[in-house]
């Protein structure tokens, strides 16, 4: 027998099905449609079970056990055990295909939470779209036997279907204009790009693991603004679960408000992680925002000696000067080298440098001596040696308790991008790039 | 190790007390948005029409004030959602919907009520409205959506403290303090009649609005405040709801004892400033004036930005200062809509003003109790407050202050309408 014959349309809404009477074979009622369990790993999800909810009581039926599916009746089969759960315990198969939402409910012991409960009327991260939204209804369709998820609908037009309103507007509508994109169009977001963000009672009730894979293919700026827009709890989910290195480079686009809320919760050991994936300059800042015992105990963890120890050079100047704008890793090379020595150091040393717009040169005290650009270099032979290229003459440089503002004049004035930093004694402490001082401007 | 950063140089005193400063905060500023324009002319009439008489009413609206607005930071601190998104998650689409389009519709009469605050504080300085309310509706646009809002904020708070020259001038009046206190600890019961209801009303719509709950919530979920400091909030409500209390308190002794024996019917700022007479002699229009403008223009700004806030969070739209109209159109058109209506409905020659204040005051005291009960819900819901729900005291007091709201509401509107 054909579960969906009364049933005239292939796609489905969530709203317009819960409260649909569930009845017997034999014609005593169970209770009403109240939500559904769908099998998450499946990247458009089939529907496993559907939950209602008799004398307060939730129950759950196995999908195999429904004869007949329409709008104005669910019929179940007389042999059918209703099972009374909050959950649906999850079937461990071999794993062909991921999508989104399966990720996030690998595991040993997990109980799949009912599809409404984490995704209607929740905030849900568009990966696609790359921004928060709110479900307003989910969309289903049937097919063959099965009844599969395939939307999330964000739209004016669920909106309106949730409040009972579809009838009159649409008559509205379509006496005030008959081709209005709303009749036809909803704005929906296609089930593989759904990432639900479960609340504080499903994380604790299901143990869910969430890994994230696919907030990892995300811009760490994208991240950031979708981080800005969640809720705390859900905030600290999502970031708690990034490795270090996207941590520390997401962190750096958050919001400055935002960056120490973030860390609070995290143990230092797993904060000073983050720390040494980030800019020196930007973790210094973001150290100072954090109480001393706290900064204490993070750089304490730092297991980088040089960068634990350039961090704390960079916390004793203050904020505002460009001691506190400046990072202290920055390309140094002896004026003895050649051409071919430093492109060496630079393909060695990349990921520990800000900037290579600019080679600083020092001496044995090192002290500066010389710049040179790395376009001055690029256009020199192979073999040159440096002093004899470098700027030695007028060396543009700046102590490091000159105010912010000053600093910002100053490579204006010169049109430079960065600008190395030293002490009283021509010792080179680091540089300040034009994106430091340009987010100082900015804000 | 140590790191040897300025912050060492700074005691340990002094950084507690700039941590709780930065802590305390919402509940103080909403505390100062409870004496609007409304409220002024709420207490004023209050003292001046009744005296000393139903002072009481305060107390038990105080009380009820901490308790909702503890609930609510607490809310916003444990969830770190505002009560519009947690409203929506619980209750779901349609009750939210039908909530908050309700809610709108008191906070555009509450709009108009501060636009009115600022009409009447522009005709003390002899002020046309029709000058003073399109500007002063510019103004209020151009600085919430383009100006940086927080360091206005601030001036307004200072702004705020021009109310306190009631208590000052509470002293020089030297009232029966004897009086003051037994009219206090003492309710006559017997003496409220039919007359006093819509005062009572008032004293508790004007102090205990929907919009501030959402208001307080959303301040507190933006300045981010740990659970590890609960306890600061706590204080932070007490200390601004007393504070509240206190010029309250003296708004209406003034007005008690300065207006009420001569049998002046307070009918517009003007009467109202009588009040103020003992401190600032002749200028004492001018104080009030200044006063009332800053309550209302602070009031207005605020408010209108509140309401969009909530509409946004509860539907799902985008919304902030921050976002263009293209991404938030949803937000920008509530909130420059809700300031053009607000402003515009002042203007109207021949509006019976009064009459639209009445009935967003009624929708207010309707909507009220509804909003409570939400937050009480939501308050025992473990799912949004883990191990932070009420105790069954708390919910024991909220029960009884929702009966008690309702006790007083329902014979209040049934006489307004008859």
């Amino acid at each position: 027998m054909e579960i969906f014959k009364d049933l005239i349309d292939i796609t489905l809404h969530f709203s317009s099905t819960v409260g649909i009477p569930i009845m017997n074979e034999d014609g005593s009622k169970l209770g009403r449609l109240h939500d559904y369990f769908i099998d998450y790993e499946e990247i458009y999800p089939s529907v496993l079970a559907i939950q209602f909810k008799r004398s307060g009581v939730l129950f759950y039926i196995l999908w195999e056990e429904i004869i007949s599916f329409s709008y104005q009746r669910i019929i179940i089969k007389k042999e059918a055990f209703p099972r009374r759960s909050r959950t649906f315990p999850k079937t461990l198969k071999a794993k062909t295909v991921t999508s989104i939402l399966a990720n996030q409910f690998t595991g040993p012991t997990v109980e799949y939470p009912p599809l409404g409960q984490i995704v209607l009327d929740k905030q849900i991260v568009d990966t696609h779209g790359k921004k928060v939204v709110r479900v307003n209804d989910i969309q289903f369709i049937t097919a063959g036997k099965e009844l599969r998820v395939t939307h999330a609908e964000v739209g004016m037009r669920s909106f309106v279907r949730r409040l009972n309103l579809e009838g009159p507007i649409d008559f509205f509508v379509r006496a005030l204009s008959p081709q209005a994109k709303y009749l036809t169009n909803d704005t929906t977001i296609n089930w593989k790009y759904v990432h639900a963000i479960p609340n504080r009672n499903i994380q604790k009730s299901v143990r869910l693991n969430l890994t994230n894979e696919d907030l990892k293919e995300l811009h760490p700026a994208d991240l950031a603004d979708i981080l800005e827009d969640l809720d705390s709890h859900g905030r600290e989910m999502i970031f708690s679960n990034l490795d270090p290195k996207l941590a520390a480079e997401t962190l750096s686009e958050v919001d400055e408000d935002l960056q120490a809320s973030l860390l609070i919760n995290e143990n230092p050991e797993k904060v000073a992680e983050i720390i040494e994936n980030m800019d020196t300059d930007d973790a210094a800042d973001l150290l100072n925002e954090l109480d001393e015992e706290k900064a204490d105990a993070i750089i304490s963890n730092i297991d980088d000696l040089e960068i634990q120890e350039e961090i704390q050079e960079l916390l004793e100047h203050d904020e505002d000067s460009a001691g506190g704008l400046m990072t202290s890793e920055i390309l140094e090379v002896s004026a003895e080298m050649s051409k071919g020595d430093v492109l060496a150091i630079i393909q060695k040393n990349h990921e520990e440098v800000a900037s290579f717009h600019d080679i600083y040169i020092i001496d044995e005290g090192h002290n500066l001596i010389g710049t040179l650009s790395l376009q001055e270099l690029l256009i020199h032979k192979d073999d040159a040696v440096i002093k004899d290229i470098m700027n030695d003459s007028d060396i543009k440089s700046l102590k490091a308790n000159t105010h912010w503002k000053d600093v910002a004049d100053y490579m204006n004035k010169y049109s430079m991008i960065t600008v190395p930093i030293v002490s009283e004694e021509n010792e080179l402490l680091g540089m300040v790039s034009v994106d430091d001082v340009l987010d100082r401007l900015l804000s | 190790m140590k790191i040897e950063n300025k912050k060492k140089i700074i005691s340990p005193l002094l950084i507690k007390l700039t941590l709780f400063l930065s802590i305390v905060g919402p509940g103080l500023v909403t505390a100062n948005l409870d004496n609007d324009a409304g409220g002024i002319a709420t207490y004023s009439m209050a003292g001046a029409q009744t005296g000393y008489r139903l002072m009481w009413v305060l107390i038990p609206v105080t009380i009820a004030l901490i308790m909702f607005q503890e609930m609510s930071a607490r809310m916003g601190i444990v969830s770190g959602k505002g009560l519009a998104d947690l409203i929506r998650e619980k209750f779901g689409l349609r009750i939210t919907f039908y909530s908050l389009f309700f809610l709108l519709f008191a906070d555009l009469g509450n709009t108009m009520a501060e636009f009115a605050g600022i009409a009447s504080s522009g005709e003390i300085f002899g002020l046309s409205r029709t000058i003073t309310v399109p500007i002063c509706a510019a103004l209020v646009w151009l600085l919430v959506l383009k100006s940086d809002y927080k360091s206005v904020e601030r001036i307004f708070i200072i702004g705020c403290s021009v109310f306190l020259t009631y208590i000052v001038s509470g002293f020089i009046i030297a009232p029966n303090w004897h009086e003051v206190a037994r009219a206090i600890a003492t309710p006559n019961l017997h003496s409220i009649t039919s007359k006093d209801l819509p005062i009572m009303v008032g004293l508790l719509g004007t102090s205990i609005t929907p919009w501030m709950q959402f208001y307080l919530q959303s301040a507190v979920v933006e300045k981010g405040i740990s659970t590890k400091h609960l306890w600061h909030s706590k204080v932070d409500v007490i200390v601004g709801c007393t504070l509240m209390l206190i010029v309250t308190f003296f708004i209406m002794i003034c007005c008690a004892a300065t207006i009420y024996p001569t049998g002046i019917v307070v009918n517009d700022a003007k009467d109202a400033a009588i009040a103020l007479r003992p401190i600032a002699g002749q200028y004492s229009s001018i104080l009030f004036g200044i006063g009332l403008f800053n309550a209302s223009f602070f009031a207005a700004a605020i408010l209108p930005l509140a309401a969009s806030y909530y509409i946004c969070q509860g539907m799902g739209w985008e919304s902030g200062v921050d976002r263009s109209f293209k991404e938030a159109p949803h937000f920008f058109t509530v909130f420059t809509s809700m300031i053009v209506i607000g402003g515009a409905m002042t203007l109207i020659p021949g509006i019976d003003l009064f009459k639209i204040l009445l009935y967003s005051q009624v929708l207010n005291g309707l909507l009220i109790p509804i909003v409570v009960l939400f937050i009480i819900n939501l308050c025992n819901d473990p799912d949004v407050m883990g191990e932070y729900t009420n105790s069954p005291m708390q919910n024991f007091i909220s029960y009884i202050l929702v009966m008690l709201m309702l006790l007083l509401n329902i014979p209040t509107i049934y006489f307004s309408f008859h």
